[in-house]
């Protein structure tokens, strides 16, 4: 499938569940509300004509506003990808975890849980990784973060 | 004794007996920097550095380094990449299971004061110097092995500066 | 008699161990010598270099780049260039794609060579390191001479790339690869039917296509499972679809299979480097973009097959100088995510080996 068999096959298949927006500059890039992230997933992972199997990316966005997580996907058998988003609160962010259908997601969504403190339902394993264990100083990754030693690179 | 420690503190021959005399402090100070082993100790990017300088055309052994990769055996460590936060204590405790005499040498920007993560990092340690005592430093991002070559003669040339007595102080 | 209590003991290994590759702690549960689990500790090389990027301008994040996966330091150039040109819709000249396929295949070949030379070393054989750097250094000569630096080249720039070869390049690269062709000969001679190095790999450590794939895991590692994928075909970029060549693939997916492939990974790029070379056209290096170019709001994934598989990486801009937010995806992030998968019910010495073979570097996995 070419990118925009694909925006329609997507566009035609997922009705209501994923709509494409037009930010995405090169592959199509759609929309998918929290509540329905495991169902859709779960038919993007399994269609015959899409076998997304493959997570290649998953990452949260801090915009000032909102989060935003992103997962990029991608078949190894038809080879296309697409990407989509999730539209996340910034107080109280929650998501469902993608494990049981791509187990790579685990460190990825470790991660979004470290350095945004985006809460991860059911995640078999979230416990601090990247940061010291001691550390006590927030989620440094949050555009709003500050701490007495970080220093801001001063504009030219 | 006295006489020895007049002398001057390079080998002498005496004519007709293959008697050199010298004294023991430049003996053990020359023996010692001629063969400081250093730990296998490279975090990031500058560690590839590290290596090539210990590979073929480079050639850290004709200086008497050799890897180690024990703390126990070696005598030096080249800090050869970023030290973040979580790692500056296992660098530390590594310097404690060393035995004196033990020298550091901090190779690159980051080791001297967090190099390119100076600004805008939360988890670098912006220099290993209140971590552990630094005898040489190293700029570069990363130092070329010319660098590293130049700052282990560095290193050496210290050592033999140094006094037998200071090490009693220690 | 009475019966003997047993119990399973936990080993630590790392973060500074010989055979880590840098900074990877490893927690082992072991039953007797076997290991029963593994638990990975990641984190001591954290430098936050997704945060750098949101306060640099476009051109100054390139060498952030460059720190994310310094082996082959020019992939990481290339992917976000990529990924700033989709943004801004910007089109590269031609010689700059040439030159760019030039330097990412010279560079492939010396992570590999890094890699043949390591992996051996970490099994206790000293002399493919002494060989493998040996013929890595001609490589980086060649991009001394060309950018000046010899790892964080900070070469390839959104737009094109930064300097032009001089005039010594081309016959200097076509005797490096002469160099290297003639030596692969030593390098196979060496280790392939060295019965040490075969009981030490063969067999060891298989991972299963499905739980690869699973896993997000990319790359020599997965093509050396059987899996025939490989980015720089699937999703063409820059200008690989213009050579011929095909991706090398193996089907045992153990240690052995896992380290020849990268042998073979060597030849096929030999191959494009010296298509490349003959097609190399005149004209310009770099489209012209100013520094502080601001692309339109929008948001990319772009990605390229690097050694170790595949690199990542994702912008969102919000139509600034700057990008909202930079997201970095290495291949050895996921090898290392699958390890305890599949790493499990061998020796720890054999643990040494496949972690080797995996050829994971710590920053691309901490960033
Ligand atoms: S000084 Fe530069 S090359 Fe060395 S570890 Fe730091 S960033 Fe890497």
């Amino acid at each position: 499938m070419t990118r925009d068999e694909l925006k329609d096959y997507i566009t035609k298949q997922f009705e209501g569940k994923m709509t494409l927006l037009d930010t995405g500059r090169h592959d199509p890039m759609f929309e998918v509300k929290p509540a329905d992230l495991l169902e859709v997933s779960q038919k993007l992972h399994d269609d015959e004509n899409l076998q997304l199997d493959f997570l290649c990316n998953l990452g949260a966005v801090d915009t000032g506003e909102i989060f935003e997580a992103v997962y990029s996907l991608d078949s190894t058998t038809l080879k296309m990808r697409l990407d989509f988003k999730l539209i996340l609160p910034r107080d109280g962010a929650e998501v469902e975890s993608v494990q049981k259908i791509w187990p790579g997601a685990n460190w990825f969504e470790r991660e979004m849980w470290e350095l945004y403190g985006i809460n991860i339902l059911n995640h078999d394993n979230l416990k601090r990784f990247l940061l010291p264990d001691d550390w006590d100083q927030g989620h440094p990754m949050r555009k709003d973060w500050d701490a007495p030693d970080f220093i801001r690179m001063p504009e030219l | 004794m006295g006489i020895i420690k007049k002398l001057p503190a390079h080998l002498e021959k005496f004519p007709g007996g293959g008697i050199a005399v010298t004294s023991l402090e430049t003996i053990l100070l020359q023996g010692q920097s001629k063969s400081v082993w250093y730990l296998l100790f490279g975090t990031a990017c500058c560690a590839i550095e590290l290596m090539c300088t210990g590979a073929s055309r480079y050639d850290f052994d004709r200086l008497g380094m050799i890897f180690r990769a024990t703390p126990r055996q070696s005598d030096l460590i080249i800090a050869a990449g970023t030290i973040t936060k979580k790692m500056a204590p296992r660098l530390r405790r590594l310097y404690d299971q060393m035995a004196e005499p033990r020298y550091v040498i901090a190779m690159g920007g980051c080791t001297i004061k967090g190099g390119p993560f100076y600004y805008d990092s939360y988890a670098v340690e912006k220099g290993i110097d209140h971590i552990v005592p630094v005898d040489i430093y190293i700029p570069g991002c990363p130092p070329r092995p010319e660098s590293l070559l130049e700052g282990c003669i560095h290193l050496q040339e210290k050592i033999r500066q140094q006094k037998l007595s200071d090490w009693q102080e220690k | 008699m009475p019966e003997l209590r047993t119990e399973e003991f936990q080993v630590n290994m790392g973060p500074h161990h010989p055979a880590t590759h840098g900074v990877c702690r490893m927690i082992l549960t072991m039953d007797g010598e076997k290991i029963v689990k593994i638990e990975p500790v990641i984190g001591y090389l954290h430098r936050a270099l997704e945060k750098i990027c949101e306060n640099r301008t476009y051109a100054q994040c390139i060498p952030v780049t460059d720190r994310f996966e310094y082996v082959t330091a020019m992939s990481c150039n290339q992917v976000f260039a990529m990924a700033a040109e989709r943004l801004a819709g910007i089109e590269v000249p031609e010689r700059a794609e040439y030159l760019r396929v030039i330097m990412l295949e010279l560079n492939r070949i010396a992570s590999h060579l890094i890699f043949y030379g390591v992996t051996a070393m970490d099994l206790g054989a000293l002399t493919p390191f002494l060989y493998g750097l040996r013929e890595r250094e001609a490589i980086i000569d060649l991009f001394e001479m060309t950018c000046g630096q010899r790892l964080t080249y900070n070469y390839i720039r959104v737009g094109g790339v930064a300097k032009d070869i001089p005039k010594e390049f081309i016959p200097k690269c076509h005797e490096a690869i002469d160099v290297i062709t003639e030596k692969m000969s030593d390098y196979e001679g060496l280790l392939n039917e060295n019965p040490i190095w075969l009981v030490r790999t063969k067999g060891i450590g298989v991972m299963p296509a499905k739980l690869g794939i699973d896993y997000g895991v990319s790359g020599p590692v997965l093509r050396a499972s059987g899996v025939d994928y490989d980015i720089r075909r699937d999703d063409p970029y820059s200008i690989y679809d213009k050579f011929d060549w095909k991706p090398a693939v193996h089907q045992n997916g153990d240690c052995f299979d896992r380290y020849l492939i990268r042998l073979d990974e060597i030849k096929q790029s030999i191959k494009i480097i010296k298509q490349a070379l003959e097609g190399l056209p005149e004209g310009d290096i770099k489209a012209k973009v100013s520094p502080n170019f601001k692309p339109p709001a929008g948001e990319v994934y772009a990605r390229v097959e690097n050694s170790r598989g595949e690199l990542g990486i994702y912008i969102q801009s919000d139509g600034g100088k700057k990008p909202l937010r930079v997201k970095m995806r290495g291949g050895s992030y996921c090898q290392l995510q699958a390890l305890p998968y599949f790493g499990t019910n061998c020796f720890i010495a054999d643990l040494v080996a496949i972690f080797a073979t995996l050829d994971i570097i710590l920053p691309e996995v901490d960033r």
